[in-house]
């Protein structure tokens, strides 16, 4: 994983230009998710318009399709600015990850298949958010470690036994089912149910 | 822990928007099954974006001249169609999936696909696959084995994708977990199985070999079985 901390390492340098770019860029998705405002729409569009409509440009190499890039990279940032999430990453990349699903209905489009999945499925970053999830395969990431130290005293013994092994230890649900002696799918559902329950606690309590 | 991952390639490609939609498909639900590579992809992303985006124009002080393809008439058409325009309805992610009993949950690329998830058929035994369609040409399915399954041995043509959904199998090389993928070239020999788990996964093989080369029951490992019936 050389390349990737490199890579971190690089965006810690991003400089004081781009970082000011940035905030504003983000305080302007924040008025519009907000206000709705136009004024604030209307200067993120002349900040980002020309960028995309060079992308646009060379990517396909055909003006009138930059231009439709722009359009409904933009159109879906002025419905859909509510679901920018700054600690995700910048404005502009969020932006860019748009116009990279724009780019690839585009691209599909001119080919006239029948029922022809959309970017947006593939990749769902414009999909609303569904907290009710309590999925087996990953923490909610937004569910802190020290808040759930909380509750945690509170699961029954099996099942905290269970969760210390994997998100504390961070044993693999084969692992945890090796080292107690019980099946791999009783380790899955005592997750499931300590998870479903740490999210109940959490969510009474806030 | 995930141990088996796409290569830093196959990200790149992923979150350039280069890959084929089923690759896609296989490969973002990788992702939301692995904290590694979505970190990976989020930094790949800031790069990108670094390269197409942000060192397009340095500064921009005077909007509307700067924006050198549009006149401000353009501009100002834009964004009335854009203030007019009604909002797309945002895609709803179903995530659960049930098959002889069993209840899986899905992860949140597939769970946004779970309408294009066909009907489960029996292939043999204890061998179940349904069709993913993506739309186009290509293969995707999701794979159910029961406990104590095998697949006869096989070769394909063409590469292969296969993604652990939720549960355990085995070839000749490994065992593979909830959320590894696992990338097999052409003309390898392998025979998965599952002993006292059960394994759901999803997975894609290159459909444009399968089409133009008549050799069509060696493609995917499952693919003879899936050809007969």
């Amino acid at each position: 994983m050389q390349v990737t901390s490199e890579r971190t390492s690089q965006r810690g340098v991003m400089n004081t230009t781009q970082q000011d770019t940035a905030d504003k860029a983000a305080e302007l998705l924040a008025k519009i998710a907000e206000s709705r405002s136009r004024a604030a729409f209307s200067e993120l569009f002349s900040h980002f318009a020309p960028k995309l409509q060079a992308y646009g440009t060379r990517q396909f190499g055909n003006e009138q399709t930059a231009m439709d890039l722009v359009q409904e990279t933009m159109t879906n940032v002025w419905h859909k600015a509510h679901l920018f999430k700054p600690d995700r990453g910048s404005p502009s990349t969020w932006i860019f990850t748009i116009a990279r699903n724009i780019r690839f209905d585009l691209l599909r489009k001119n080919k006239k298949r029948k029922d022809d999945i959309s970017a947006d499925e593939l990749w769902p970053i414009l999909a609303e958010q569904n907290d009710n999830l309590d999925d087996g395969y990953a923490l909610d990431n937004d569910v802190l470690m020290q808040e759930i130290a909380h509750y945690y005293g509170q699961l029954p013994d099996a099942q905290r036994e269970v969760v210390e092994k994997i998100y504390i230890e961070g044993k693999s649900q084969q692992e945890v089912s090796d080292s107690l002696g019980i099946p791999l799918g009783t380790v899955k559902s005592r997750t499931r149910l300590a998870l479903k329950k740490l999210k109940e606690l959490i969510v009474e309590h806030d | 822990m995930i141990k088996s991952h796409p290569s830093e390639a196959i990200l790149y490609q992923y979150a350039a928007g280069d890959l084929s939609a089923s690759m896609t498909l296989v490969v973002g639900t990788h992702i939301d099954m692995c904290p590694v590579c979505q970190q990976t992809v989020c930094d790949i992303e800031s790069d990108l974006c670094q390269k197409h985006l942000d060192t397009v124009v340095e500064t921009l002080t005077t909007p509307t001249a700067a924006f050198s393809g549009m006149s401000k008439a353009t501009c100002d058409k834009m964004l009335e169609e854009i203030f007019s325009s009604e909002a797309k309805p945002s895609i709803q992610p179903e995530e659960l999936i049930c098959l002889e009993g069993r209840r899986f949950v899905l992860p949140r690329t597939l769970a946004c696909n779970h309408s294009r998830i066909g009907e489960w058929t029996n292939l043999v035994g204890k061998l179940w696959r349904a069709p993913v369609n993506v739309g186009e040409r290509g293969h995707t399915n999701l794979i159910y084995m029961e406990p104590g399954t095998q697949v006869p041995e096989h070769t394909h043509k063409g590469q292969e994708a296969t993604l652990v959904i939720d549960g355990v199998f085995n070839d000749e090389n490994d065992v593979y977990y909830d959320g590894d993928f696992i990338l097999l070239d052409a003309d390898r020999t392998h025979t998965p199985q599952t002993s006292e788990n059960d394994c759901l996964t999803l997975a894609t093989l290159d459909a444009p070999l399968y089409f133009t080369s008549g050799i069509s029951r060696l493609l995917n490992p499952f693919s003879s079985l899936f050809f007969r019936v």
